[in-house]
């Protein structure tokens, strides 16, 4: 016997939210899931009117739905934004131009500007050629770092006011569960933040209005709305402890399908003991970058890797920090320690 | 040819429930082509001592992650883990730490 | 203190030969003196090797200085050990009694007792094999020469409502204290006389049984059945501090342990209770500490101690004693931290440390009010307006709403409307045509959501019906809905929020 939506109460149930365990038809999906959407943006008050906001659009289903659902709601609720895409380019043969050609797709569909900053163009390295350098085993370091910087940079060309990212509700609480693996104290306060506030120069502030849309149901409404997406995994491997992460947060959803949503409600409630020593935030000395250190993340592994010593960004060097900017050269034994590839 | 070994296993903190209670096992190890080895001994427990659930004893060809392994007295992470070879009278000691507190 | 220098191993002296490999990890600080670290990396990553004899002692110090650095339990004081019967908390009872047996300069200095919930009852053990099981811990228990109660859970049902609210601690605590303390125990006073015998233990009766085994199985799921579970047995736990004056209960969770519940308490959605739940002390009842002393100790360590130094254990199923791993997310946190644990050996003090950098929302010790009625912590259901627990109610709200355009959504949904509780339940008239959910609906499940903190209600949630519940619960919730609505109604003569209740 067919289910008739809980909703409208008329038309056939397509689909069970994996988030209430409700049965809806297609349209009041639709209309649910956008209408919470539109709540998480009112409620953080994530926007004001007249703002340009650049959404970073990789061409997979995150960055997919939260662009079509940010065009839909700008124009149903008239949030007078100006919307644009910004894509980054690793330089990842197989994969990233793939999904860039989705994401140029989607501009046409969407009709909005899209602006593309690569690696290589600002860094002067490919990912593929970061790999070869590298291997595989840290590669998610070097990329993580410069996507970050590379969406400010791009954002600034843009001159937008505010980017706005593809994390969903499994990401965020995934994030928490890694930050109390990690026991990283410091992201562990920060990450379930639904935006960043203005950083500083050349930060430009973040939002993810999908904090609390549910994986599944990003899928079930690409996937009844037919987007166009581009759903490969990066061919790079990913990160094994994340993974870790990743399964254990599935395994509890399967449990109680509610932990997505509870583990945010965790992280949002926590407090931090005081006294407990917290990173300074300043400002890179050679780019300007936000940084807690005197170099910036990404200027240490950029200089590892055009010293050829790929290690120097990898675990904790603080202390070279001096050596790089004064460009002396390191001693033969600090550089044998970075220098080998297997770690 | 290896030569049967006697050994006495020892189940606790737990670990007992999956061999029906039973603390205590005296047991030789028939002679086999191989000598005998904590890897091999694992194996001969599954088939031959072990009661139910199996998962909650061993997994892949080691015991399960939070129980512990004393060889002699000593931990076997001293002593090789599985590749520890078996004497004859050795006491070999599982200790569950994922029971109760 | 212990041997571990690199030529420990190779040894020919049978004593001289290490027994135990512990990994450790010492963030910022200093591993302890008189430690030599065989690894010392740039993150204090360890492994110590032990000799037989050096164990003992690293044991016995760590105990020891765990106690001490803290100074929260003052000489004389009354001190409830609760003893599952488990290796961590009968390792605790060991330590304690070879404490009050050291020489004048190194003695324990408190007055312990011994308290064991026998949940035999709630596991569906038989009259017989509880019997058997609590006779045996009274073997050990008398052994130790320590008053000993021995508490069927069924005994939660005739609990007090008072048992759920915080009381005023019950004597001065403040640091300086501490020394007058110490002198006037060296005096001799203060001491009780100890007789070392059990406490007459009530009758078992079967129809209590029932009534506990019928609350508990009115829970759907495994997870919310541990939970609840452990609530229970806290509350007796803590009534039975109360009302025999010990104001000091040991609990004894290893780090093992606490770094599983920390990432059970995430899973579960108590993040704002993080610190309470797995902190050195707890102090959310007010009149009774709980006091976690064993929380340095790994159960690898605990396990060798037990195993080595002949300290008696007495294993007791569980709920979860052989359920598959993804029965329960406690039990799933379980299986996910030791088998990380074996790929990552920090894992555990990793997590573990987390612990230590987190502080209750809201002070914990004092405030007195807005306390959840079965975890007795701060609620933390006053969130914001964009929140994770926001989000859940809207999502509810929307699934069984006229489409959207016309939805209203506040911040607290009319009573009445349809899915407007917070239990996830249809609030349309009963039987209605257009009742989203056909759940057993009890009114009284509503009033109560509203006095649990986030994940309190997720208990609530996952049970089909509220009418098992104890009477003392139900009985505090009346008391505090009636004093909700007197508030409210006298509200504007009052001149300013006192924040009670």
């Amino acid at each position: 016997m067919p289910v008739s939506c809980s909703s409208c109460g008329e038309k056939r149930a397509a689909l069970k939210r994996p988030k209430t365990g409700h049965s809806l038809c297609k349209e009041c999906f639709f209309m649910a899931f956008e209408e919470e959407v539109h709540q998480t943006i009112v409620n953080a008050s994530l926007f004001k009117s007249g703002e340009s906001v650049a959404i970073a659009a990789s061409g997979g289903k995150d960055s997919t739905v939260l662009a079509h659902v940010m065009k839909v709601l700008n124009e149903r609720y008239n949030y007078g934004l100006e919307l644009m895409l910004i894509s980054v380019d690793e330089g990842i043969t197989g994969y990233r131009d793939d999904s860039l050609e989705t994401v140029k797709r989607n501009q046409q569909q969407y009709e909005l500007p899209l602006k593309i900053v690569s690696y290589e163009e600002l860094y002067g390295w490919t990912m593929d050629a970061i790999v070869k350098q590298v291997g595989l085993k840290n590669n998610c370091t070097f990329c993580g770092v410069f996507r970050r910087q590379a969406l400010d940079r791009g954002a600034l060309m843009l001159k937008v006011d505010k980017i706005c990212t593809g994390h969903n509700a499994d990401d965020v609480a995934e994030t928490v569960l890694m930050n109390v693996l990690r026991g990283d104290i410091a992201r562990l306060r920060r990450c379930t933040a639904i935006s960043t506030a203005s950083e500083g120069e050349g930060v430009v502030p973040r939002c993810k209005p999908l904090k609390y849309a549910y994986e599944k149901e990003i899928v079930l409404y690409a996937y009844f709305k037919k987007l166009d997406y581009f759903s490969t995994e990066c061919i790079y491997s990913p990160n094994a402890y994340r993974g870790h992460a990743r399964t254990f947060l599935k395994d509890l959803e399967s449990i109680r399908p509610s932990s997505i949503i509870d583990i945010i409600h965790s992280g949002e409630n926590l407090s931090v003991r005081e006294g407990v020593k917290m990173p300074v935030q300043g400002t890179c000395s050679r780019c300007g970058y936000i940084s807690s250190q005197a170099l910036c993340k990404s200027c240490v592994l950029l200089e590892g890797l055009n010293r050829g010593l790929p290690k120097l960004g990898i675990g904790k060097h603080h202390r070279l920090h001096g050596k790089i900017l004064s460009q002396q050269p390191l001693t033969e034994k600090e550089e044998r320690k970075l220098k080998s590839v297997e770690f | 040819m290896a030569a049967p070994v006697s050994v006495h296993l020892e189940f606790g903190g737990g670990a007992e429930l999956l061999f029906d209670g039973v603390k205590e096992h005296h047991v030789t190890l028939p002679s086999q082509p191989e000598p005998w080895g904590m890897r091999q001994l694992l194996v001969w427990i599954q088939r031959n001592l072990l009661k139910e659930r199996p998962e909650l004893f061993v997994q892949g060809d080691s015991v399960r992650p939070g129980i512990l392994v004393l060889i002699n007295d000593a931990d076997w992470e001293l002593m090789g883990e599985l590749d520890y070879q078996l004497q004859d009278q050795d006491n070999v000691v599982f200790i569950s730490t994922l029971h109760g507190g | 203190m212990c041997e571990m220098q690199r030529g420990a191993g190779s040894s020919s002296d049978p004593c001289r030969r290490p027994v135990l490999q512990v990994r450790r990890t010492w963030e910022a600080e200093a591993p302890p003196r008189g430690l030599s670290v065989r690894n010392r990396s740039a993150r204090a990553d360890c492994v110590l090797l032990f000799v037989r004899s050096c164990f003992r002692d690293y044991f016995t110090h760590k105990f020891r200085a765990m106690l001490g650095k803290t100074r929260l339990i003052f000489p004389g004081e009354k001190v409830l050990l609760a003893i599952s019967g488990g290796p961590s908390s009968s390792a605790m009872l060991s330590q304690v009694q070879q404490g009050l047996s050291q020489s004048a300069q190194k003695k324990l200095r408190f007055l312990p007792a011994i308290v064991h919930i026998d949940e035999g009852g709630a596991l569906g053990l038989s009259l017989v094999e509880r019997q058997r099981l609590v006779s045996e811990l009274q073997v050990i228990f008398r052994a130790s020469g320590f008053n000993f109660y021995t508490i069927p859970l069924e005994q939660v049902l005739d609990l007090p409502s008072s048992v759920v609210n915080v009381a005023p601690p019950s004597f001065d605590q403040a640091p300086d204290s501490y020394k007058a303390a110490v002198d006037v125990d060296l005096q001799g006073a203060g001491r009780d006389p100890q007789q070392g015998g059990g406490v007459p233990e009530p009758r078992l009766d079967e129809s209590q049984t029932r009534s506990l085994q019928q609350l508990l199985g009115s829970a759907a799921t495994l997870t919310a059945r541990a939970e609840l579970l452990s609530t229970l047995r806290q509350h007796l736990l803590v009534h039975t501090a109360r009302t025999r004056g010990y104001s000091k209960l040991l609990l004894g969770e290893s780090c093992s342990r606490l770094a599983v519940r920390l990432l059970t308490c995430v899973s579960l959605g108590r993040g704002a209770h993080l610190a309470q739940d797995t902190g050195f002390s707890d102090c959310r009842f007010g009149d009774v500490t709980l006091v976690r002393p064993m929380r340095e100790f790994s159960a690898k360590e605990i396990a060798v101690y037990n195993h080595m130094f002949g300290v008696p254990t007495v294993i007791i199923p569980t709920l979860d004693t052989k359920m598959p791993e993804k029965a329960s997310i406690q039990r799933l946190s379980q299986s996910f931290v030791s088998r990380l644990q074996q790929d990552f050996p920090s894992t555990v003090s990793t997590i573990y440390r987390t612990s230590e950098k987190l502080q209750t929302a809201g002070g914990g010790c004092s405030a007195q009010d807005g306390r959840c009625l079965l975890c007795v912590c701060s609620v933390d259901t006053a969130a914001g307006k964009a929140s994770a627990l926001q989000a859940r109610l809207i999502s509810e709200q929307l699934c069984c709403q006229e489409p959207a355009g016309t939805v209203q959504v506040g911040p607290t949904p009319p009573a009445g409307q349809c899915c407007s509780a917070t239990d996830g339940e249809c609030g349309r008239p009963a039987g209605g045509a257009g009742c989203c959910s056909s759940h057993f609906r009890a009114p009284e499940k509503k009033e109560l959501q509203k006095l649990l903190c986030y994940s309190c209600q997720l208990i609530l949630r996952d049970m089909s019906s509220v009418a098992h519940l104890p009477q003392y619960i139900v009985a505090e919730a009346e008391r505090r809905k009636r004093r909700s609505l007197m508030k409210d109604e006298i509200s504007e003569f009052l001149l300013e929020e006192e924040g009670s209740s």
